[in-house]
Parts: C-alpha cells; structure tokens; sequence
C-alpha cells in the first residue's frame, strides 16, 4: 500500500502551477489537503509522475468579504469553515454541512476547493455550494473563467478543467436575512459517503429558490427555479409547499429510473426541507 | 530523494526521503517512532492519527513532505499533556482498550473531542469519534472514558475551547516552508511509462457457465438510421470496436472471437485492459451477445462482462433503437475503490461517445463515403466535457420546451 513514487513540486504561485500542469509529457496531477487523493495513491489507482502540491500558495489559503459575495480560496479547508475561521455569508449553511463532512481528522486537511475537483458525485461541497448558488474561478493559460458549481461537475470523479487550468477560489453569494436552507444526507455510517442528499436554499428577498438532489451517481440535480417543488421561501412552513411528486418526474427526466433510487432521493430532499434552518 | 524536516515532539528532525512516504512511514522508519500505528493505509480506520500543527491528521494519507517544517506530535509526544494525562487514566479504568492497535489514534482523537466540545451528549461523542475504528472493546468503555474526563474537567472549570487553538487557514501542516521550486524537479529520463502489457486471460475462462455478473443494468440508444443498415455494420466487428472510444483490436477476429486492449481514463484513473471476447449474433430474433474478460496490468484490477443486445426500430421512422443490458464483475485495486453507479455513469458517458460515432460512420457509409470518417478514439471523459455539456443543454432545454 505504498503510492508508485513520484517526483514532488510546491511552488508558492499559480503561475508557477500552471506552467508544471501543462506539461504534456509526464502525468501530472494537483495536490491540495490529499484526502482523497492519498487513498487513490496509497491504493496505486492513481499513478502520477508529478504531484503539484498546491497548499504553498498563500493566495489560496485565504479569503476575501465582499458587499454581495465572499470569495473562499481553493485550498481553505471543511475546518476553516466549519470554525467560522471564515466569514459566515449564508446563515450557516457552509459551516453546519462542513462539521459533517467525514471526520474531524480529515476536515482538517480537505479542502473545498479539491472537494469540488475531485468531483465525487456524493461529496457534501457540491450540493450545498450548488443549492446556495456558488460559483468557481478557474485560472488558466488563457486568464480567468467562472463556471457554477453544479457545471463545474462534469460527471463522476471528472471536473470541468481545460489543459493547465486550476481552481483558484469559491465565490460564495451572501444570502439576505430572508433567507432558509436545509441539507439531509442518507447515510449508513456517518462520515461516510452519502447515498442521498437534498438540499435547498430560499431566499425570498433576492428571489432565489433553488433545490439539489445530490449523490446521484453523477452530476448533481439542480433545479434552479425551485418555486413549484418548494415554493418562495415566504410560507411558515416550507414543507407544506413540497411537490415530492414534481421531484420525483424532474429526477426521472434526469435519468434516475430505479424506483428506490428515486424514492431515497425525493426522501432526502423532503427532510431537508423539513429541517429548514433558521427555524 | 528530498530532503523532509519536521519538529518532532519538540525536536527539529531532518532525513532524506522519497516524495512518496507518507507522514506516518516517516515517523515509524525513519524515527522510529513506532507508536503511530498504521491500519488500513487509506484514511479510514484512524489508527495513524496524530497531530500536525496542534491539530487532529490522518498520517496516513498526508505526505511527510506536505508537513514540511510543520509541529508534529504524536503519542510518544503526549506523555506529559495533561488531557492525555487524564484520558489514560480513564482508559484504564473504564476499559477503553485491549488489544492496543488504535489506542493511539483513538487517544489524539477522543483529546480532541475533550479541548473541543463543551458539554457534548454521548450522541456526539460517538459522532465525533467515528472516524476511529476499535475491534476489540465495542466503544462503550472509549465513550464513558472520554464522558468522564469531559464531565471532570467541566467541573474544575476548565472550558472547552471549540477551535483548538487553531487561528491558521489552510490544511494542517501547510504554510510553513519555503517552497520547493520546479528547477529542483528532475525531469524523467524516459518518459514512457514502463508498464508491462497485461496478459489477456485464456480463452477458456469465457465458457465457464457458472459465472453470474456481479451487477447489471440496462442502457438504450436510438440511431438515426434503418434497422437493417444498423443490425449488417454490427456484424462487422472491428467496424464496431473502432466506435468505442480507447478500444483497439490485437488481430482481425476470427468466428467472432476478439483479442484486444480498451483504455479507459476517468479523473485521475487510467486503465489498460487487456482482454478477449466472444461476439455471437441471432440475425433470426436480432439479438446478440458479447462475453469478455480483461486485465490491467497497472491496478492489477480484472473485470469480467457480459453484454446483450438487442436491435428494434426506433419510435421515428427510419430510426433504430439498440437496447443494453450490461453486466459485469470487477475485482482487483480498481474495485476497492469504486462504487457500481459510477460504473454505470463512465459506461454511460463512453456508449454517449459509442453512439456519436457510429452516427457518424453510419452516415459516412450511406453517404457513398470511401475510407475512414474522423471519430472521437479516444476515452478520456474530461476531453468529453464539452459534447457532454452540450448534451445535459440539450437535454434541458427539451424538457423545458415540453413543460412550456
């Protein structure tokens, strides 16, 4: 259980990252916290020439408050948010699904940004980034291009990097005071992954109502004008405006056929809006 | 070789290692610090877990050369910390161990649980403990141990303090050094991978009729083309195998026996299975199957599988519809890791591909067209991004003008 050996890069710029990732003739693959990279290496699934280790790069171990966003960097880790380490813009959304991502242990070297890249379709970052409507930056040859969370998702384990690009920060929308979310996951043992997640973000003040079916095998499923499965957000109780039937067809239209499958999924979401915070 | 320095239980230690040693190989071979224990080597059991930079990590699957320069404690190092202190004496009485093996982790874990939680519930103990598997004691005792330095403590006033002292951003033990630059980074002498080809499996593996595939599932396509015109190119075996993206055939085939490699390339996995297969076709009923199995080399992963097909006319006229049913095992370093829907989302993506190309010969061909039409070879579902962006779009944007 030993990774193929490989040689080793820390540079402390981007730019120096997108010089070594573009080098077409050796296998080169990003490191940020390495949990989920290690597992692969240790079990020699992943065979690199080079791994680039990103967590020497200061830019990406920070984080910027704006008036309407924060912008998270790539290498800021589930702790950090779950600590409050970082400002809280979404009336605890991040930090709350944050303390339940695997273990403590693991929190503390994960990042968000390698999460999202890892792309493991029952990963926590992707459906609750998504549900509350966040975005990523990625740096390239070519400069900047923004790309939203549940697009940046190309399929199982496969992000939407074009050659040389890197996932530089996690832009993050403030919600106003209006807003209420919620996040269920099935799981038979905590910190593992999920076999189902709901997620959903209202925000009637800004007119934003979005829900995500996650751990879908694949990409997540967004809907992104939520307002007849869910409602505006502006009913005493979200619950009564649940359409699990609605759910259940968008999912089928998705692809998910497997009546239980479908099933666990509208559950998730069901109870996450249920659990809608703050009360 | 690189150089890895560390601050050890409060020491400065510095030796020579391959990138690819893990912190806790660091610790046991170089250091002899055997107190770190090592599990299951991939980040679940929590037996390697010790601190870096004052906070809770898993040795196991972090690099020592990631921690350049960082803290690290491990349990030789708690001997005198006082919640250590505390927790060994309540591991003792409330028989929070036998055989030993994860009392390290366990130990840096539950200190954890004691500096972090205020007053938490047994509920979020056993949460907060999940991460760190013990065979032997059942969990009860490791629980009641940790309640009662918790419930203690509290008592002689001392608080819990929620971010363990952490003010720092980024993974534990990051940040500390200077970075270690691209010159210092040796290019490979040979750049081809010295990967040996797998050796296909016997043929006579594919008559064992005792084999049933571990999982099945079912996919369909629709072509735009006419039943016959689909059913004849089938028949044409390396026709079809030059459709499947990353497929190449070894030799022509003979009564529909196949040899030859498929690569498959998702995220950071790349596979090379070397395989045969056995193509057999009822042009009665137009149905067919294809039994084949495959090695790779690399992950020393096989698979076995077992695909029938089935050609109808589609809902459209002039349409064809081929439906799927996929079953297959796969054992080996690759199963270990993946899970069978993501099976079924890479088989997806790559038929997506399949069906692309065979549109596109199919047109080619009943156009008049001579030779060979430009394809898509290769599967490497990132390249794919953008057809199957287009795709989802499509998909939506269908559903949505239904809807409307």
């Amino acid at each position: 259980m030993k990774p193929v050996n490989f040689d080793y890069a820390r540079p402390d710029a981007i730019d120096a990252v997108i010089r070594l990732i573009a080098d077409d003739s050796r296998t080169v693959k990003m490191m940020a916290g390495s949990q989920s990279l290690g597992p692969m290496l240790n079990l020699r699934l992943v065979q690199p020439d080079l791994i680039v280790d990103l967590t020497g790069i200061e830019e990406l171990r920070c984080f910027s408050d704006g008036a309407d966003e924060i912008s998270i960097g790539a290498c800021v880790t589930h702790a950090d948010i779950e600590d409050l380490r970082v400002t809280d813009v979404t009336r605890g959304a991040l930090p709350t699904v944050a303390n339940g991502i695997a273990y403590r242990a693991v929190r503390n070297r994960g990042t968000i940004g390698g999460s999202l890249t890892h792309a493991d379709p029952s990963a926590d970052w992707h459906s609750i980034l998504a549900a509350v409507g966040a975005k990523v930056v990625l740096r390239g040859p070519a400069g900047e291009r923004i790309v939203t969370v549940e697009d940046y998702m190309v399929g199982a384990l496969e992000a939407d990097l074009r050659p040389g690009e890197v996932l530089v920060r996690v832009v993050v929308p403030r919600l106003s005071k209006s807003a209420r979310w919620g996040y269920y996951k099935s799981c038979r043992k905590t910190g593992e992954f999920a076999h189902a997640i709901g997620a959903f973000m209202t925000d009637p003040d800004r007119g934003v109502s979005r829900a995500v079916i996650g751990a879908t095998e694949s990409r997540p499923v967004v809907i992104a004008k939520a307002c007849n499965v869910i409602g505006d957000g502006r009913a005493p109780r979200l619950s009564d405006s649940f359409d699990g039937r609605a759910v259940g067809e968008i999912l089928e239209k998705a692809g998910m056929v497997d009546p239980l499958d479908k099933q666990t999924h509208v559950a998730a979401l069901r109870r996450a809006i249920e659990q809608a915070r703050p009360q | 070789m690189s150089i890895c320095s560390l601050n050890v239980n409060g020491s400065a230690v510095s030796a020579e290692i391959q990138p690819r040693t893990h912190l806790a190989d660091f610790l046991r071979e170089k250091l002899n610090l055997t107190g770190t224990h090592l599990g299951c080597e991939h980040g679940v059991c929590g037996a390697c877990t010790l601190l870096v930079d004052g906070v809770p990590t898993r040795s196991c699957i972090t690099f020592a050369l990631a921690c350049q320069q960082a803290d690290v404690t491990t349990i030789e190092g708690l001997d005198d910390d006082e919640i250590t202190r505390e927790l060994r004496a309540a591991f003792t009485r409330e028989h929070g161990l036998q055989c030993g093996y994860c009392t390290p982790g366990m130990v840096v874990s539950a200190r954890d649980v004691v500096l972090r939680m205020q007053d938490p519930s047994e509920r979020d103990i056993r949460v907060a403990m999940s991460g760190n598997l013990c065979r032997c004691t059942g969990y009860v005792g490791i629980v009641r141990a940790i309640q009662g330095v918790i419930a203690d403590r509290r008592e002689r006033g001392i608080a819990a303090i929620p971010n363990g002292n952490r003010t720092r951003l980024g993974p534990s033990g990051s940040g500390n050094a200077t970075p270690v630059t691209a010159a210092s980074v040796r290019p490979k002498a040979n750049a081809a991978p010295a990967v040996k080809k797998a050796e296909a499996p016997a043929a006579a593996s594919l008559r064992d009729t005792s084999w049933k595939p571990q999982t099945t599932f079912m996919q369909s396509f629709t072509v735009g083309h006419p039943v016959d015109d689909v059913w004849n190119f089938f028949s044409d075996i390396g026709a079809v195998a030059a459709c499947l993206p990353g497929a190449s055939l070894a030799r022509e085939p003979v009564d529909g026996h196949v040899d030859g490699q498929i690569k498959i390339k998702v995220g950071p996995i790349s596979a090379e299975f070397q395989g045969i297969a056995d193509v057999t076709r009822d042009d009665a009923t137009r149905t067919g199957t294809i039994v084949g199995a495959g090695k790779d080399k690399r992950s020393n992963s096989s698979t076995r599988g077992l695909i029938g097909y089935a050609v109808k006319p589609g809902d459209a006229e002039s349409q064809t519809r081929v439906d799927l049913n996929i079953g297959f095992t796969l054992t080996g370093a690759l199963a270990q890791f993946s899970r069978s829907g993501l099976i079924q989302d890479v088989a997806g993506r790559i038929i997506a591909v399949f069906v692309q190309n065979l549109e596109t010969r199919l047109s080619h061909r009943s156009g008049g067209g001579e030779g060979e039409p430009a394809m898509v070879r290769e599967f490497d579902a990132g390249a794919l991004m953008r057809s199957m962006a287009l795709d989802y779009l499509r998909r939506g944007l269908r559903w949505l003008l239904r809807r409307s």
